[in-house]
């Protein structure tokens, strides 16, 4: 009971200023991937990939076991897709919306569209152009979320929404959830939303993969740890640092490979450990990403 | 212990008969503790996993959440919390390990019917609380009377804080 | 599922999906070809030649302003990420564009065709011109086609305008070519229906050109790697 919703392995792509270098990474049936990465690191590209909607140069694309993007039309019976840049039309009505989504998935739940239209506060008769840009996100949540699709890939779906909004679309995604069967993949520049809801992290910079994760383990393994370090002392070597900073004297070492056993290897040299501090995955995130931008230096 | 009733008899079934969107529903209209759990967690609060231990600890001391009784499963917690389904999953297993609940495969999970509350389970938790101080301490170089009297200034800045109230364990 | 088929329930609700959104150029369209009709079946047939082709332009016009606005919109509007997210794939968007597209445009085409037929084989009335008069007709449906074909695989504002800058100049170029080559010209005044062999070689190439567009068209939709 416990399939892949997603398996990539090896996917690659070509663009004239953009290379998407060979990403894998699977994900299982019920649970929630959180995708961070700058803009223009390739979070939109993979998600395509996903999506069927471009296709790899190379690797291969499994999503709810059909192949990508040749099986799409089968395997997008069962996703609901929003993305960021996707419009509805703005002459139609949510109403007209929400039957021409239902003529074609067999499993809409009218009356569950219907509780969607309460708890977003949307009205079916307002044509799309009328309504604010939250109005609008909510509105493609309510079409992907009322056909009742096994997978939601969603491309940033809480950008641009005021705090309240956002509150109202996690809790109903994460709802979506208590159905073991329902998965969800999700890119995000919100790192609190995903550091919350995820069970496991993704971060893609320039084109690669440079973290997949279980949310509860990166945040597990990564400290800022600070240290006096006496004069005639010289700042251990210690496992996963990937930054330095602060001054000889007091220095903050930022590790991705923190072990509480680094604290008694501090006191046997002789250096004081002022705090330990946990990290937020914001601060996980930008620390990743600097460290390898520096070995790797565009 | 709560009997088993007509209530919970039309409620398994809703939820072993109807999709999410209704069982959520009729859960709902029955008020049992998988509706809103009035957990309530706070960005700043530390390590959310951690702040639900806490929370449900506090629940079983004040009586809240009694002895048998079941809890809401862990994927309705993190739906009500808005919580991936991992932290929630690891906050049950700490609070399985610390003897505070039991999960029964196919059936949830009930507070442990020998979990000792009220001011016992805060001695407990004083205790673990004591001795990770104590270690930290020492791991830190500090000397006995460093730690001593760090203690004597926290318990100056704690002094206004709310006491529990010792309810005697018959009334249990 | 079968991949290779096309689903033809899904392409039936994205062309009603497309009659829906612009039922607004659709109904204006019916006057145009009432009136079109009601012309050319006044019979006169110094106006005859003169409206015939004034309203082929029409009709053609919107043709390419539907072509214009189911296929650059799509791309102009961002809703081609919607359609896509839906089980769709680029066999039943190709289609139902296609299909949306020539069967709005077929519908006053045909009667208007028919119209100018059945007055030119009345009693009285210039029988010669029947064959020029079916090759232009259906150089209006080459052209419509032309301009949906290249809507859908350019996506582009400008090479479609450009199409139809092309396609309205070759009307009337083919139009004064065909008018005057020796296999149409002269029979085109008499009284009797003469198919020259050069009027049928005309109206063949022009006939076969229309699969051939069409065919090309899956065939360009099919190598694209990038459908958004």
């Amino acid at each position: 009971m416990n399939n892949l919703s997603i398996q990539m392995e090896g996917v690659s792509k070509r663009y004239p200023h953009f290379f998407l270098d060979s990403i894998s990474l699977e994900l299982r049936e019920g649970s929630v991937l959180g995708f961070i990465g700058a803009n223009g690191a390739g979070k939109s590209t993979t998600i395509r990939i996903l999506m069927g909607l471009v296709r790899q140069d190379a690797g291969s694309v499994q999503v709810l076991g059909h192949s990508m993007p040749a099986e799409q039309t089968a395997a997008k019976l069962d996703i609901g897709f929003v993305s960021e840049d996707m419009r509805l039309y703005g002459a139609a009505t949510l109403r007209w919306h929400m039957s021409f989504v239902a003529s074609m998935y067999p499993r809409w739940d009218q009356a569950y569209a219907d509780t969607l239209l309460r708890r977003f506060d949307l009205k079916p008769e307002q044509k799309i152009k009328g309504l604010s840009h939250g109005q609008r996100v909510k509105a493609a949540l309510l079409l992907a979320l009322a056909r009742q699709p096994r997978l939601l890939i969603l491309d940033e779906p809480t950008t641009g929404l005021d705090p309240v909004a956002r509150r109202e679309v996690l809790g109903e995604l994460m709802s979506v959830l208590t159905d073991e069967g329902r998965t969800i993949f999700f890119s995000s520049h919100n790192t609190l939303e995903v550091e919350q809801i995820s069970d496991h992290i993704a971060f893609i910079d320039r084109g690669r993969l440079i973290a997949l994760d279980e949310k509860e383990d990166l945040l597990d393994r990564w400290r800022r740890v600070r240290l006096m370090v006496p004069p005639n002392a010289a700042v251990p070597q210690l496992p996963g640092v990937v930054e330095v900073a602060g001054t000889e004297r007091l220095p903050v070492l930022t590790t991705s490979q923190f072990d509480p056993a680094v604290v008694s290897l501090c006191q046997n040299r002789g250096v004081t450990v002022e705090a330990v501090d946990s990290m937020t995955l914001e601060e996980i995130f930008v620390a990743n990403v600097q460290s390898r931008r520096e070995l790797q230096p565009a | 212990m709560r009997l088993f009733n007509v209530r919970d008899g039309i409620v398994n079934a809703a939820i072993f008969l109807l999709d999410t969107p209704k069982k959520l529903y009729i859960l709902s209209i029955f008020n049992m503790h998988t509706g809103p759990s009035k957990i309530v967690l706070s960005q700043t609060g530390g390590p959310l996993y951690q702040q639900i231990v806490n929370q449900v600890k506090q629940k079983i001391a004040v009586g809240e959440w009694v002895a048998g009784e079941e809890i809401p499963s862990i994927r309705q917690l993190a739906a009500d919390l808005r919580v991936s389904v991992i932290t929630v999953k690891r906050a049950y297993l700490e609070m399985e390990h610390a003897g505070l609940i039991v999960t029964q495969h196919g059936k949830g999970s009930f507070v442990a019917a020998d979990v000792a509350a009220g001011p016992e389970l805060f001695e407990q938790e004083i205790d673990g609380h004591l001795e990770e101080v104590a270690r930290l301490g020492t791991t830190m170089g500090m000397s006995e009377r460093e730690i001593v009297s760090r203690l004597r200034k926290a318990l100056d800045e704690t002094e206004n804080a709310p006491v529990i109230p010792k309810s005697s364990k018959e009334s249990l | 599922m079968n991949s290779s088929r096309i689903n033809l329930a899904v392409v039936r609700h994205l062309i009603l999906k497309d009659w829906y959104l612009n039922r607004g150029i659709i109904l204006g369209s019916i006057p145009v070809g009432l009136g079109a009709l009601a012309l050319v079946l006044t019979g006169k047939p110094v106006t005859f030649m003169l409206c015939i082709i004034i309203l082929c332009m029409v009709i053609v016009g919107v043709g390419a302003q539907l072509a214009f606005a189911t296929t650059i919109n799509e791309r102009k509007e961002q809703t081609l990420a919607f359609v896509m997210s839906l089980p769709v794939s680029w066999r039943e968007y190709t289609a139902a564009k296609i299909l949306a597209n020539l069967i709005i445009f077929l519908i006053p085409w045909l009667l208007l065709t028919a119209g100018a037929l059945g007055v030119l084989l009345l009693p009285g009335a210039t029988h010669g011109l029947l064959p020029f008069t079916a090759i232009m007709a259906v150089e209006m449906l080459v052209t419509t086609t032309l301009i949906v074909v290249a809507g859908i695989i350019t996506e582009s504002q400008a090479w479609t305008m450009a199409g139809i800058f092309c396609s309205s100049l070759g009307i009337n170029v083919l139009g004064y070519v065909f008018a005057h080559l020796r296999g149409i010209s002269m029979h085109m005044w008499g009284t009797r229906v003469q198919w020259t062999s050069t009027a049928c070689i005309i109206l063949i190439c022009e006939l076969l050109t229309v699969p051939l567009l069409l065919g090309a068209t899956f065939y360009v939709q099919s190598r694209k790697t990038d459908f958004l």
